[in-house]
């Protein structure tokens, strides 16, 4: 039995300005992007790098130049930090609609960070043949407008990229099946960081790394998780502290409903009589944000989660601000009241979260389900 | 000043403005009472003239919203809205109304006898994610209601093509079919024609109305805008182009025999973003001083025009443009716009409500500040406030800010202040 370590992944991150301000040096054009509404195989196919914008943590003060403190903190701190050219290295945005904050964030990027492409895909929300051929006169106009800026769409190379993302999700998504049954040898922090990574990283290298871990993941010895099962249900997490002290405090995450996680990967793959037909419908199938679905349809969605990876509670765990989800958590708890699931709300700021105050709240919230 | 106030108004057409707030809430009312389908929708769409054609009664729980705030309706329901777990940080629009579908909503204390309940819910897919989100609520407060899920390209108004257009023309007829069949009435093309020959008129009006304050001294100021009611809630009807016609008679006569707002005008100003619908009076504000707010960034929402020889694309254009104007336009079309009316209405200063309640709105107005700056040299001063809760304001710094800025602004111009 070998260990698993998530090393290179943290190391890839840690690694990724350096290396993508060298790849644009040599002439690859990087897109960035800030939700996974995006579609990156498209990007992909063009022949450019699919970047995903992240704020990370930390403090704000240049951003409050361009836009009101009242805004969720990642987008804040990911201006933050264009603003100090950390992300010279993009050729601009391209971004599938999905918050009003982060089309008005694309919109002050296009005016005071520059580039090359700007543009925001403004993705059906119903799901019938006109809207999805309304969605293919969109990716057209995506695809027009990067080759217009040197990319070169294919039958062929959309069909490579949809492959290496399928393959991606997939490897991703068994490790979720793992997570869940207790069958991982990683903590939540580190699957946290081994999905990060992806977005930073060229499919390819990540989709051999994450072959690797695969492999180190078969052959590990069985961890033997111990735990209360709590499943996390927000946006996008930036900080993995709160995973930790969850773990710390007699918890144990068996699975998420995060954009930084499950939502990212299911489904894997969609089917169509052609590239675009089969990249439109697994977006049109993706497990789906607040911002896109009304809360009554993805409660069943969320309970089903629950109940399929043994939770036996939410941490609901939100950026400040996020109109989406604070829209939301009310039916849903609801819902899963209902449902005799128990639930916990966390908001998180630009400093990340305040510890002492997370530890205690989750504590008591660990109690109670052991209880 | 009061943190809650009514704005002091000087047209004529204000009184007349009350009764078709008073008759179109009767009118809604009634509607329930005799059977005529009720449907609930978001404001600024094509929906509207469709509803007028096919002789439904349209209702905007958003614009109720100015409503109970006008008669002060908004803290209770806020507090219900607060009990049933809704975050303070959501738009002022969405706990309103929230808080008044889960309240009383037709106690005899509720003023022009609320709203009646909805028949048919247009449940928006595009504009903002507090309107969607405001819908998907009532849907499930209202179980019964027909729903029609809407679905519409959330794209910058600069940036609309032929299949943007061509997608909001098949949803048009889609919700022609679903309206159709949940209420049996057929829609008459013909009527839909003079409805929507009836719309482009009020818009039309609208812009010649607005083209006035154009006039120094200008003939009324943002303190009137309530006039927009009939833009929201009577466009494609007679009663919206004659009472338009009335406002632009007044208006007209004012600007040409140089009567202002007040005796002396001596600044002339810009305000971006929502009133503050509770402190209307909040525009009588700079009048002590001698500043009028002479134009806003919300009317441009009406100056367009329908083809009414081809109504249903019309209509498709209209929500294409109207609600992203608000929700989805991109910083340079937000900057070319107000750079032209600061050009165009002759304005020494701008305002800027920085709106905790609206985001849409209020990202980019820091490129516009700066833009105002560097262009055409006009200052401007940011307000923190909130269209609908007013615990987001604070009269004492509005008051602090204002009275600098004004100050400057009448130094700037050689004034004594």
């Amino acid at each position: 039995m070998s260990s698993v370590s998530v090393e290179p992944f943290v190391s890839a991150l840690n690694e990724s300005e350096y290396h993508l301000r060298e790849m644009a040096r040599e002439g690859k054009k990087i897109i960035g992007y800030f939700c996974t509404y995006t579609p990156v195989e498209l990007i992909h196919a063009a022949g450019f790098l699919p970047v995903r914008v992240m704020g990370g943590v930390g403090e704000v003060n240049d951003a409050y130049s361009l836009a009101p403190n009242f805004i969720c903190p990642p987008l804040l701190l990911s201006l933050e930090k264009a603003l100090k050219g950390e992300y010279e290295y993009l050729s601009g945005i391209v971004q599938g609609y999905t918050c009003d904050v982060v089309c008005g964030m694309v919109n002050i990027w296009e005016e005071n960070i520059g580039g090359e492409i700007y543009h925001t895909i403004p993705l059906p929300y119903n799901d019938n043949p006109a809207s999805r051929e309304f969605f293919r006169s969109c990716i057209s106009e995506l695809s027009h407008k990067m080759e217009s800026i040197g990319g070169t769409i294919t039958e062929d190379s959309l069909t490579e990229s949809l492959d290496l993302y399928a393959g991606i999700r997939k490897i991703v998504l068994g490790l979720y099946d793992k997570l869940s049954a207790g069958l991982l040898p990683l903590s939540a922090a580190d699957l946290f960081h081994v999905i990060r990574a992806g977005f930073v990283m060229s499919p390819e290298a990540y989709f051999d790394m994450l072959k690797l871990l695969q492999n180190e993941v078969e052959n590990a010895e069985i961890p033997g998780r111990r735990g209360i099962p709590v499943l996390v249900s927000g946006s996008l997490v930036e900080d993995p502290r709160a995973f930790t002290i969850l773990e710390e405090v007699g918890g144990r995450v068996v699975s998420d409903d995060l954009c930084t996680g499950f939502r990212n990967f299911y489904p894997p793959d969609g089917e169509g009589d052609d590239a675009v037909g089969r990249l439109i419908d697994r977006y049109m199938k993706r497990f789906p944000c607040p911002s896109r679905i009304r809360a009554k349809e993805r409660a069943p969605l969320l309970i089903e989660l629950v109940k399929h990876s043994g939770a036996k509670g939410v941490l609901f765990l939100f950026e400040k601000f996020c109109t989406p989800h604070l829209a939301d958590y009310p039916i849903l708890r609801q819902e899963l009241i209902k449902e005799n699931i128990p639930g916990i709300v966390v908001e998180t700021e630009e400093t990340g979260i305040m510890e002492g105050q997370l530890r205690t709240r989750l504590q008591g919230f660990i109690e109670m389900l052991e209880s | 000043m009061e943190k809650t106030r009514k704005s002091k108004k000087r047209l004529k057409a204000a009184k007349e403005l009350n009764r078709l707030v008073v008759d179109y809430y009767l009118e809604c009312n009634e509607a329930k009472a005799v059977g005529r389908p009720v449907g609930w929708m978001p404001p600024m769409n094509g929906a509207i003239e469709i509803f007028y054609a096919m002789d439904l009664q349209p209702v905007f729980p958003e614009n109720w919203s100015p409503v109970c705030a006008a008669f002060g309706l908004t803290p209770q329901n806020f507090e219900i809205t607060d009990g049933l777990g809704y975050s303070r940080d959501l738009c002022g629009y969405l706990r309103n109304i929230t808080g008044y579908v889960h309240g009383e909503m037709n106690d005899e204390r509720i003023p022009l006898g609320g709203l009646p309940e909805p028949d048919i819910l247009l449940s928006p897919g595009g504009g903002c994610i507090p309107v969607m989100k405001i819908f998907h609520i009532l849907e499930r407060r209202f179980p019964e209601a027909k729903v029609f899920y809407a679905d519409l390209p959330q794209v910058a108004m600069e940036k609309i093509q032929r299949h943007h257009i061509d997608y909001a023309v098949s949803e048009m007829h889609r919700l022609i079919e679903f309206l159709t069949e949940v209420t049996g009435r057929e829609l008459d093309y013909d009527r839909l024609k003079e409805v929507v020959k009836l719309s482009d008129q009020a818009c039309a009006l609208w812009d010649e109305i607005m083209s006035y304050r154009r006039f120094v001294p200008a003939p009324f100021s943002a303190a009137e805008i309530g006039i927009m009611f009939v833009m929201v809630t009577r466009q494609g009807t007679q009663e919206a182009v004659d009472f338009l016609t009335a406002v632009r008679d007044e208006v007209q006569e004012k600007a040409e025999s140089g009567t202002g707002v007040i005796e002396e005008e001596k600044i002339r100003l810009f305000w971006d973003n929502i009133p503050l619908w509770y402190n209307m009076g909040l525009f009588n504000y700079f009048e002590k001083m001698g500043g009028v707010v002479v134009a806003e960034t919300y009317s441009a929402a009406w100056s367009l025009r329908l083809d009414p020889q081809n109504p249903v694309e019309a209509l498709a254009m209209k929500s294409l443009i109207s609600y992203p104007l608000v929700s989805c336009v991109s910083v340079e079309k937000r900057k070319e716009m107000v750079l032209k009316a600061c050009r165009e209405y002759s304005i020494d200063g701008a305002i800027l409500h920085r709106n905790k309640s609206c985001v849409p709105i209020t990202l980019g107005q820091m490129d516009i500040k700066k833009a105002l700056e560097v262009e055409l040299g006009v200052p401007s001063v940011i307000i923190d406030a909130d269209h609908m809760d007013d615990q987001n304001f604070s009269v004492a710094q509005f008051e602090t800010r204002v009275d600098a800025f004004m100050e400057m602004l009448l130094e700037k111009k050689g004034h004594e202040w």
